[in-house]
This record gives structure tokens, C-alpha cells and sequence, in this order.
């Protein structure tokens, strides 16, 4: 029974993070129908930038952001106007084999950089525990459900009750109409492909205390969120965040009670036998 | 207040309009009539800076519009009501409503606007919250109208509002029409339904293949030949 509990909780943790990563997906996706596939190796980048910091001037992960955050979030405004503007409104699978160009980029640039060893980054919480009767609880992982979900609030908020907000839903619902209402649907697009880029960088230093890093890392994160977008309805807030957490049980459940390869797929499982059921994602309608 | 000049446009290097000329006087009700693919819509987009034009130029009170972005003619109160009526389905009228004053110049009036929209309709005052989507076509209608007046428009282009609507809506949205042109506002009227808008219309210009064939006030419009062969495609 508390092994079920500390799965569970792990789970859920952890999840709340991947919901966040998929937030960030969805919302580009909504209004440019991009498909980031380089978007796992920008969580790298993410975490190799504080990995540098902690190196250069040993800042904590959670006090790089206020760097990481900034530069991760003009990267993301520059890559999507000189390389992924020219290509919206071309083919797909262009933009698919674009944004999978940028993955290598990214993935043999850290390479370059950092070299090919494992890496961590050592932060102040990184081994501190919390315990709540049985169940163990890692103050990373509370750290991250705290922020994660303030930030997907957050975020709803602002979709819902801003003008910015209502101008990404806008874009997403008709672009046409959207410009007709004075809307620069272009600069809505670079703003989200920033922002989704900035969250990244957050997420990154989240995920990262007591977690080993390496530059070929990116393509699982990719996977993981693409997962829980599809899972949650691609544009779907609610579903989204509700998808990140059951792809991150899925993963707490297969690491506790399932030994080593088989444990690893158990997110993947878990996936393939809910889109058999629910080919359409876990809500019944999308709410955009 | 408004000039086309020479006007050509079309998409991907084909032209679909051909040497347009018309002019919108101060506060005057303009249709534009013509066929199934004739141009109207082109025409309407051109004006609003969705479809860029390949030759000639626009202007709006003297100033030359033609390289401006939609957005800096909205801001201009350049405004359109498009055809099949595009209202954002999963927001709320209300905020639909915001999103059509959402421009730099309307933005700061957006909540007195909003009292005067729904004084016009008040319809929509009574189901702020419903989503857009669950509106009748009607409705939906007259949401995409209140939605332009929302930007403060100077002049309202309006693409086929009758479109799919019933007899009694028609009539109900040409009743607003009227009205917002007592009021002074400058109209761009889109249409395929001739006796309609020439019953509303002080003057009409009729489109055929992306051509004006036709101009004039409506017993000359209704009485020309050309009329019946741009409508009938002879
Ligand atoms: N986005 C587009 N891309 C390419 N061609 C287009 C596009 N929109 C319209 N056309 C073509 O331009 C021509 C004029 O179309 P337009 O929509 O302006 O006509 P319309 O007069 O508004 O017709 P309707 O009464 O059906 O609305 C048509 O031949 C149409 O196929
Ligand atoms: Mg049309």
C-alpha cells in the first residue's frame, strides 16, 4: 500500500512538470500548427545553460532561471522568425524536418560544448526529503508541482482574461478573423513560440536538481510531451495538464513496480492502450 | 472617403480583380453586387489588406493605404464584417465582442462601445456568457456586426450579411443597416442579392469576373443590360 501511495505521488509530481512541457507545445501548435520536434532539446539546452551557470559562478538551478529564462525566451523569438516563419504555410512535414534539423543542432552543439559525459548539477535541495507519514517525497519534485501548476494557472488566467490571451485564442480559433480585428496574427505567433520557449527553460530547472544529464536526452522529452499533447487533445488546457499527470504515474508506477526495460515503456503502455479506447484524447471536447 | 484606383489583386501571381475603380463617399451606403466568384470578396480583402494588391492604389481619407498592414487599417477604422460571419466559436459574445475593439485606437472606449452594441442589439446583452459557437446564424450575424462596431469603424465593409439567413432576419439586418447609415456611418455593402440592396444602396457598382461592368444609382444599375449578364454569366 505506500508503495502504491508513493507512486502515486512521485507520479504526480513529476507529471504536473510534464503538463507544463506540454502547455508550452500545445500553445504554438494552437497557433501556428507547429510541431516542435526539437522542443526536448531545448529542455536540454535548458539544463546545460545552468549546468554552465552552476560551473562559471555557482549559481543554484533555481536562481539561474532569472537568466535562462530571458535568453531562452529571445532564442525562441529569434529561431522562430528566421527559421520557422519561412517555413509556416509550406508542407507539414517540412516544418517536422525543419524543427528535427534544429534537434541535431541543438543536441551536437551541447555535445560540443559540454562533451558526452553525464553531467549533474548540484542544487541546495537536491537531496532534502520530505515525509509525509510513509511516503517519501523528494523537495525537487514538490518544488516542481508547486511552480508547475502555479504556472499552468497562471496561464489560464492570462489565456482567458488578457487581451494577449484572448488575441492567442483568437489566432487559434480563425487567423482570418483574427487579423480582421486588427490582431498582427505574426507577432502572436513569435510571442508564443517565445513564451513556449521561455516555459522550457523554467520547466528545465525544474526537472533537473538530482537528475543526470546528458546531450542525447532531448528526443525522450520530445517523446514524453508529445504523449501527453496527444493525450490531452493537442489544444485542450485542461486535458493537457490532466494527460502530464497520467504519463507521469505511468512512468512512477513502471519505475517502483516493474524492473528495468519493461518499466521504462510503462508510459508509452499506458498511452497506446488509451488512444485504443479514446482515439480522440482524453476529453470529449476541445475547449480552445 | 474612400478611393480605389486601378486596383488589381489576385493569388499566387493570377488576377482576379482587373483595374478596379470605386469611390465611397462620407456616410454614403455603396453595394457592391455580382455573382458567384465575381471578385467581391477579393475586393473586400484588399480593402482590408488580407490579399495584397498587384497594382494600383487605396485611399482612405487622403492618405494613401495601400502598403499598410491589416492592422494599421483597422486602427484607421477600416473595418470588416466577413462573409460566413467567422465569429470566434468558443469565446463568448462578450468576449468577442472585446476582441472586435481590440485595436489601439477603440481599446481605450471598448466598455462604452460595448453599452452602445448592445443597446442595438439587445439579443446579445442577454447571453453574454453563451458560447458564439451555440448562436443561431442570426445571432451569429448580428454578433460579427456588433463585433465590427466594436473597432469604431469609420467605414464598415460588410460581406453578404444575408447570407443563409431567414427571410425575417434579412429583413431584420437590413433594418440595422439602415439605421448605422442614418447614423453617418460610411457602408461598403457586399452582395449577391440585387433587388435588396439596390432597394437600400444610394449607389451600386456590379462586379463581373473582376471587372466593374456596372455603376451607378439603383434605377440605372437595375435598368442596364450588363446587370442581367454579369448575374447570368451571358
Ligand atoms: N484564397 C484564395 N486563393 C486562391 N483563389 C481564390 C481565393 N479566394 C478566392 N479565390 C478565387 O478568386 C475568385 C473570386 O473569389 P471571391 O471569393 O472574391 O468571389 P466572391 O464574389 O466573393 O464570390 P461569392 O459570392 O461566392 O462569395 C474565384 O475564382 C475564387 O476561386
Ligand atoms: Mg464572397
Amino acid at each position: 500500500m505506500t508503495e502504491l501511495y508513493q507512486a502515486l505521488a512521485q507520479g504526480l509530481l513529476i507529471g504536473s512538470t510534464y503538463g507544463l512541457l506540454a502547455l508550452g507545445m500545445g500553445l504554438v501548435y494552437g497557433v501556428s500548427g507547429v510541431v516542435n520536434f526539437s522542443h526536448g532539446d531545448f529542455i536540454s539546452l535548458g539544463m546545460f545553460m545552468c549546468l554552465g551557470l552552476y560551473s562559471a559562478l555557482s549559481l543554484d538551478p533555481y536562481v539561474s532561471v532569472i537568466i535562462t529564462v530571458p535568453v531562452m525566451t529571445a532564442i525562441g523569438a529569434l529561431v522562430y522568425l528566421f527559421l520557422i516563419r519561412p517555413m509556416v504555410g509550406h508542407q507539414f512535414l517540412m516544418v517536422v524536418q525543419l524543427t528535427l534539423g534544429l534537434s541535431l543542432v541543438l543536441q551536437n552543439g551541447i555535445l560540443m560544448v559540454f562533451g558526452g559525459q553525464p553531467a549533474r548539477t548540484p542544487s541546495i535541495v537536491e537531496s532534502k526529503l520530505w515525509i509525509l507519514g510513509d511516503v517519501v517525497l523528494r523537495v525537487p519534485h514538490v518544488i516542481a508541482f508547486v511552480i508547475s501548476f502555479a504556472l499552468a494557472i497562471g496561464l489560464y488566467v492570462m489565456l482567458r482574461s488578457t487581451d494577449f490571451g484572448r488575441s492567442i485564442r483568437a489566432v487559434h480559433q480563425n487567423a482570418h478573423a483574427a487579423a480582421l480585428m486588427g490582431i498582427d496574427v505574426g507577432r502572436v505567433q513569435v510571442l508564443t513560440f517565445a513564451l513556449g520557449i521561455g516555459i522550457l527553460a523554467l520547466a528545465a530547472a525544474l526537472l533537473l536538481p538530482g537528475t543526470p544529464i546528458q546531450p542525447t536526452q532531448g528526443l525522450r522529452y520530445t517523446v514524453i510531451t508529445l504523449l501527453v499533447v496527444v493525450l490531452g487533445g493537442m489544444t485542450n488546457f485542461v486535458g493537457i495538464m490532466l494527460g502530464g499527470l497520467i504519463i507521469g504515474i505511468a512512468e512512477a508506477f513502471g519505475t517502483i513496480y516493474l524492473d528495468g526495460a519493461i518499466g521504462l515503456l510503462m508510459p508509452y503502455i499506458i498511452f497506446v492502450a488509451i488512444m485504443l479506447f479514446r482515439p480522440q484524447g482524453l476529453t470529449w471536447r476541445s475547449s480552445k | 472617403m474612400l478611393e480605389i484606383e486601378g486596383l488589381t489583386a489576385g493569388y499566387g501571381g493570377i488576377e482576379v480583380l482587373r483595374d478596379i475603380n470605386v469611390r465611397l463617399g462620407d456616410g454614403e451606403l455603396v453595394g457592391l453586387l455580382g455573382a458567384n466568384n465575381a471578385g467581391k470578396t477579393t475586393m473586400i480583402n484588399s480593402l482590408s489588406g488580407t490579399v495584397k494588391p498587384m497594382a494600383g492604389r487605396i485611399l482612405f481619407q487622403g492618405e494613401d493605404i495601400t502598403r499598410l498592414t491589416p492592422r494599421q487599417r483597422v486602427e484607421r477604422g477600416i473595418v470588416q464584417v466577413p462573409e460566413g460571419r467567422l465569429v470566434f466559436p468558443e469565446m463568448s459574445i462578450r468576449e468577442n465582442l472585446l476582441l472586435g475593439g481590440i485595436n489601439s485606437r477603440a481599446r481605450p472606449q471598448r466598455r462604452q462601445q460595448m453599452e452602445k452594441v448592445l443597446e442595438l442589439f439587445p439579443r446579445l446583452g442577454e447571453r453574454l456568457a453563451q458560447h458564439a459557437g451555440s448562436l443561431s446564424g442570426g445571432e451569429q450575424q448580428m454578433l460579427a456586426i456588433g463585433r465590427g462596431l466594436m473597432a469604431d469603424a469609420k467605414v464598415l465593409m460588410l460581406d453578404e450579411p444575408s447570407l443563409g439567413l431567414s427571410p425575417l432576419f434579412v429583413q431584420y439586418i437590413f433594418e440595422i443597416i439602415d439605421k448605422l447609415h442614418a447614423d453617418g456611418l460610411t457602408i461598403l455593402l457586399v452582395e449577391q442579392n440585387l433587388n435588396l440592396t439596390l432597394r437600400h444602396a444610394q449607389r451600386c457598382y456590379v462586379l463581373e469576373r473582376g471587372q466593374v461592368a456596372v455603376e451607378g444609382g439603383a434605377d440605372a444599375v437595375r435598368n442596364d443590360p450588363r446587370t442581367k449578364s454579369a448575374y447570368l454569366g451571358l
